[in-house]
């Protein structure tokens, strides 16, 4: 039983960083960046989903919001700060996007004060009892939901649709894409808006589950993700959902059992350490 | 000539006055977090110093100069708080200095400050190595393993628990208040069945919450911050834990209560500061505090603005500002301060009761005072 609540703990944290992740290898997939400055969507997307939580009463609505709102921001965030650099070898983007992460967290701690917000009215704080001790609460089971009702829609749109099979284009080439009359633009700005969205939907959820939104609360993520999205090979969307979910469950056993010797954050990366040792392409990666 | 010598002599003497309006200002040095992972205690504590500094200039100053707080933010790093340490001495000449700080700045701080016989006082940090830097340390807090015990005393005859399950933060502050927790604990029948462990950055306490639910205990003693304690409570009411939760000063904040929402109600605490405390002190410290800020008074803020009172007393009990004379001064203080009745041990160790607060209807109310001189005696050495 409590085997099964700790792998049920994480998924719930898988879930969250796979949201996180995706954004990561989407902006990797496409154009080769390491989008450290991720993170601080994230942060955005749960200070958003609380201030209008907070002065709507709607949960929904702030998931909504917040999802269109940093969508946009990292639409922006490309346009100012990745796409002068396109030219430039990759380390120069990187840069900017460590810079661009740690000015954020201190224009959080500005713009909304150091010591955090939380929901007024926390929604979806009940449980249900499934069987005899085990409780699920309400907000961890939205997670799974709307992570797994996300990442559908997300395949849906890249297998069927015009724009997805756009994308995957060129995703895999560029000149090739733009030679069939792909705006490559667009196809950029919309890897950016959903990847970001999920960020932001992760960042509403965290502040949900914790109740509580802090500047700093991007800084776990920033490395973490990129941990994943190198565990599960770089540029591959499935590795990197089964990687995120893979750590959870990893990490939920490991801070149980072997938290005397590791720390959380070290089982994540030992782990990274063995497998990139055994498979250093990543677990879906495709030939190095 | 003779008129621009007239202009320059005006103006020296002009320059001269506003200099010396500086000059003679008493400076205290503070390092306190005011950006990265601490900033909402820093600024808190800095809220309690400059609420003590305005307080005493408005009575007079000491000794007819007017105090003036010298404040840099170290980032709760022992990077950033040992150039700060010798930026106060060396160049804003600081004839002492309080720490706002954590434990990890105040430790590298303190040894710098010991050897430039500047007179130093940690407002809230708790770890046993501070005041070990010498004789011009002091702290104004409980030293963690002080807590820890206090702790113990508070589960196992007040609340009679016997089985105790420990969630420790892994920094100096956690781990000293668990070690005292773990030295005392059999004196009062308790038994330790687990701990676990968790970083400071940690807000998800999933898989932690749910083996503590396996272990059964009759209480849970769990350190942390108000941030990471907001979260772990929460989680811990919503998977059905109803034993009680024993936490610490790193709790006492209105902000953990917002945070863990009816989830906090019936949280007890061991800290220094006591909303319900009929002394005058501290009765006036938590009015003009909230109406200074506009938020309530936390344990950061009194403990910075006890540090600031300490150092007011020693000085006009000196009745001069030479350092040494203001270390031996403080070291035979007797004050009463918003935080309880100050006075040091040899070591520089504070000698005050442990006020235990409680969670009810949304706000932190007196359960009661532990006054056991010999269970909290601090270390001698």
């Amino acid at each position: 039983m409590l085997y099964l609540e700790l792998f049920i703990q994480g998924l719930v944290q898988g879930s969250i960083y796979a949201l996180i992740a995706l954004g990561l290898t989407l902006v990797y997939g496409l154009l080769r960046i390491l989008h450290v400055a991720h993170a601080a969507l994230f942060t955005l997307g749960g200070y958003i989903g609380v201030i209008v939580s907070n002065a709507t009463g709607s949960f929904t609505l702030a998931m909504i919001v917040a999802m269109l709102l940093v969508g946009f921001a990292g639409m922006l965030m490309y346009k100012l700060a990745y796409e002068p650099l396109l030219s430039q070898p990759p380390y120069v983007s990187l840069i900017a996007s460590i810079a661009l992460f740690i000015a954020s967290e201190e224009i959080f701690r500005i713009a909304f004060g150091p010591y955090g917000l939380s929901y007024q009215t926390p929604p979806l704080q009940g449980h249900i009892e499934l069987f005899s001790g085990f409780y699920l609460k309400y907000a961890e089971i939205l997670v799974m939901g709307l992570s797994t009702v996300l990442m559908i829609t997300l395949a849906w749109l890249s297998m069927r649709t015009r724009t997805g099979v756009a994308w995957r284009a060129t995703v895999t080439d560029p000149d090739m894409a733009r030679a069939f009359g792909v705006k490559i633009q667009n196809v950029r700005y919309l890897n950016f808006f959903i990847g970001s969205s999920f960020a932001a939907a992760a960042g509403v959820l965290v502040a949900l589950l914790n109740n509580l939104v802090e500047p700093t609360m991007g800084s776990v993520a920033s490395y973490k993700a990129l941990a994943i999205i190198v565990l599960g090979g770089l540029g591959s969307i499935r590795g990197t959902l089964i990687a995120a979910l893979l750590l959870g469950v990893l990490e939920s056993f490991g801070t149980i059992y072997i938290g005397h010797l590791l720390d959380r954050d070290a089982i994540a990366f030992a782990f990274l350490i063995l497998v990139l040792m055994i498979r250093p392409q990543g677990l879906m990666g495709g030939k190095l | 000539m003779k008129k621009t010598k007239q202009i320059s002599a005006i103006l020296m003497g002009a320059l001269l006055t506003v200099g010396t309006g500086y000059a003679s200002s008493i400076k205290i040095g503070f390092n306190v977090p005011l950006t990265g992972f601490a900033a909402a205690d820093g600024k808190s504590a800095l809220n309690g110093a400059e609420l003590a500094v305005e307080q005493a200039n408005a009575a007079g100053g000491v000794n007819g100069k007017s105090l003036m707080l010298v404040v840099y933010d170290d980032q709760a790093s022992p990077k950033e708080a040992v150039p700060i340490a010798q930026k106060l001495i060396e160049k804003d000449e600081v004839i002492a200095a309080i720490s706002g700080s954590y434990s990890g700045s105040t430790r590298a701080a303190a040894g710098i400050f010991q050897e430039a016989g500047v007179p130093y006082i940690a407002a809230y940090a708790v770890h046993p190595d501070i005041t070990r830097a010498g004789n011009y340390v002091f702290r104004t807090s409980f030293v963690g393993e002080v807590q820890g015990r206090a702790g113990a005393k508070l589960m196992g005859e007040t609340l009679g628990a016997k089985k105790v399950s420990v969630i420790t933060l892994k920094n100096d502050f956690g781990k000293s208040l668990a070690a005292g927790l773990k030295e005392a604990a059999s004196n009062y029948g308790i038994t330790i069945v687990s701990e676990y462990e968790y970083g400071i950055k940690d807000r998800q306490f999933g898989p932690i919450v749910s083996k503590v639910k396996s272990d059964k205990p009759d209480a849970i003693y769990a350190t942390g911050y108000f941030f990471t304690a907001g979260p772990l409570v929460s989680q811990l009411r919503a998977a059905g834990i109803t034993v009680p939760i024993i936490g610490q000063e790193g709790y006492d904040s209105q902000k953990f209560i917002d945070i863990a929402g009816p989830a906090a109600e019936g949280t007890i605490i061991t800290t220094s500061l006591n909303r319900d405390s009929a002394s005058i002190e501290t009765k006036n410290f938590i009015r003009e505090f909230e109406s200074k800020t506009g938020n309530k008074a936390d344990m950061v803020a009194a403990s910075a603005h006890t540090a600031v009172k300490v150092i007011v007393a020693a000085m006009r009990k000196a009745g001069t500002t030479d350092k040494a004379a203001l270390r031996e001064a403080i070291s035979a203080t007797s004050v009463v301060a918003a935080t309880g009745n100050i006075s040091f041990n040899a070591l520089g160790e504070v000698r005050k009761d442990v006020q235990v607060q409680i969670v009810k209807n949304g706000t932190w109310r007196e359960y009661s005072v532990i006054s056991d001189s010999k269970l909290l005696a601090p270390p001698n050495q």
